[in-house]
């Protein structure tokens, strides 16, 4: 369950405050897997950022008891000079893990991610797909009550992108996602509840269908 | 998942970022060890050099090698830790992707690593004095390890003042070299405060540093007293800035954060 009250964020703009969220409160229920729609731009980065702690409202509060994965996006929180094994070994640390967990989850991830001797290589020589394969194997051998996903569904060559559903599916036995993407056959697939960003609001939608046909009426 | 303390997180990301920096430090490619040992090497030969030619009289009851290493390892500790922490938050910037990762964690993982390199090179430079069969004898080894420590603390408070104010303020940071060029030169480095003329004396009594290298070289060497150390003073440009630091830091970790 994730609950915000009087949520308000802006940018500041040459032309003023830019609003994301202006005075939203909302609950979202436990166990439903989210999707968000929204135009680029509209805030669903910062959204997601916002509910993974490592960006801040301007004013109100977002609350929740649940533990939320890093926002896994294109860019991706990872220290370029590093190579794939050194950030995988970095954020098992930043968990607690302990020496044996490290061992197995780079295991773990060398597995999924089959970027092969990339593995060992700085992460600044990686295209984004490698970049993006090896955050979302890693936050597959934690245990989140909530994966933050921006995007990165969609990279990959057709193997990959298949592999990442079934694992994503088998993974939300146990947790939920908060999913932002622009495919909508993988937001259907996915994704139970809907919510759309648009100009400082959000709108929570109760099926996913509906939250697809807001976003394309806004659109219009 | 299980729930931590924040104490306990903060302990795994320092460790966790400590080990990172040593690895990009100090990899196979960069000679890290080398550098940090030939930084301070290079000053003692150079200014030991321009000593003998100068003049032929040197500091007596000590050896002037071994006052010039006490020095530059004091010195580039301090400034490495200033320099450090500057480029901290920049140098990170990708990891606070995980909440764990604090601004501040990286501050405190680069003094530990400074010290760390400082560590290393004193032990080399002490193998080295005693293959030279140098007077190596330290007079009273407990307060020149306060002294050290007090050091240490001193550059963290301004290191992390200027790590705050460099992150918005850029100009802040090209002061800072200016300074440090300036510090290298005031901060009674080659020579005693007691060897100035009065005026002289006074003036440079007002950098800071001055007191923590004298307090350094006074407790080292039999020949050398404490005797221009105000302790009053140390403490002030301690508190105060690491004052100043935390303060500015919690107002604008956010902003760090996000930015």
């Amino acid at each position: 369950m994730i609950e915000l009250h009087n949520v308000t964020k802006y940018f500041k703009t040459s032309s003023g405050k830019k609003y994301i969220l202006n005075n939203v409160t909302m609950t979202i229920p436990s166990d439903v897997n989210v999707g968000l729609l929204g135009r680029n731009g509209a805030g669903k980065s910062t959204l997601l950022r916002m509910l993974g702690g490592i960006d801040f409202p301007n004013s109100g509060i977002i609350t929740s008891p649940n533990s939320f994965s890093w926002p896994m996006g294109l860019a991706g929180g990872f220290q370029g000079s590093m190579t794939g094994r050194q950030n995988v070994k970095f954020v098992c640390r930043i968990y607690g893990k302990s020496d044996y967990e490290i061992e197995r989850s780079i295991e773990a991830v060398k597995e999924f991610a089959e970027i092969g001797d990339y593995f060992d290589m700085p992460i600044k020589t990686y295209s984004s797909g490698m970049k993006s394969r090896l955050s979302f194997g890693l936050s597959l051998v934690f245990d989140f009550d909530y994966l933050i996903i921006d995007e990165t569904l969609s990279v990959g060559d057709k193997n990959f992108q298949e592999k990442s559903k079934k694992a994503l599916r088998k993974k939300i036995e146990n947790c939920n996602v908060l999913l932002v993407s622009h495919s909508m056959p993988i937001l259907r697939e996915i994704c139970d509840v809907g919510i759309v960003v648009h100009q400082g609001q959000i709108y929570y939608c109760d099926t996913i269908e509906e939250a697809i046909e807001t976003y394309n009426n806004i659109n219009k | 998942m299980n729930k931590r303390t924040s104490m306990e997180i903060f302990k795994s990301v320092v460790l966790a970022l400590f080990l990172r920096e040593v690895q990009t430090r100090f990899g196979t490619k960069k000679l890290g060890y080398f550098w940090a040992v030939f930084d301070a090497m290079f000053m003692v030969l150079i200014f030991a050099g321009l000593k003998s030619l100068i003049s032929s009289k040197s500091m007596p009851g000590l050896d002037f090698h071994v006052f010039l290493a006490t020095s530059f390892l004091a010195f580039f500790l301090w400034k490495n830790i200033v320099n450090q922490s500057m480029s901290a938050f920049s140098a990170n910037k990708a990891l606070f992707a995980y909440k764990q990762v604090k601004p501040f964690d990286t501050v405190v993982t680069r003094v530990l690593l400074e010290l760390l390199v400082s560590s290393v090179a004193t032990s080399i430079f002490v193998l080295i004095g005693l293959y030279l069969g140098l007077d190596i004898s330290v007079e009273n080894f407990n307060m020149v390890m306060l002294a050290v420590i007090w050091l240490v603390v001193f550059g963290f408070a301004i290191g992390l003042m200027t790590a705050v104010f460099s992150y918005f303020y850029e100009f802040y940071a090209k002061v800072m070299k200016i300074v440090m060029i300036f510090l290298f030169w005031t901060s009674a480095l080659m020579f005693t405060v007691d060897s100035l003329p009065p005026l002289a004396r006074e003036i440079v009594l007002y950098n800071p540093l001055v007191h923590f290298i004298e307090m350094i070289h006074g407790y080292y060497f039999h020949a050398l007293s404490t005797y221009y150390v105000d302790y009053e003073y140390m403490l002030y440009w301690t508190l105060i800035p690491l004052w100043i630091g935390l303060f500015f830091y919690q107002r604008s970790e956010k902003r760090i954060l996000s930015s």
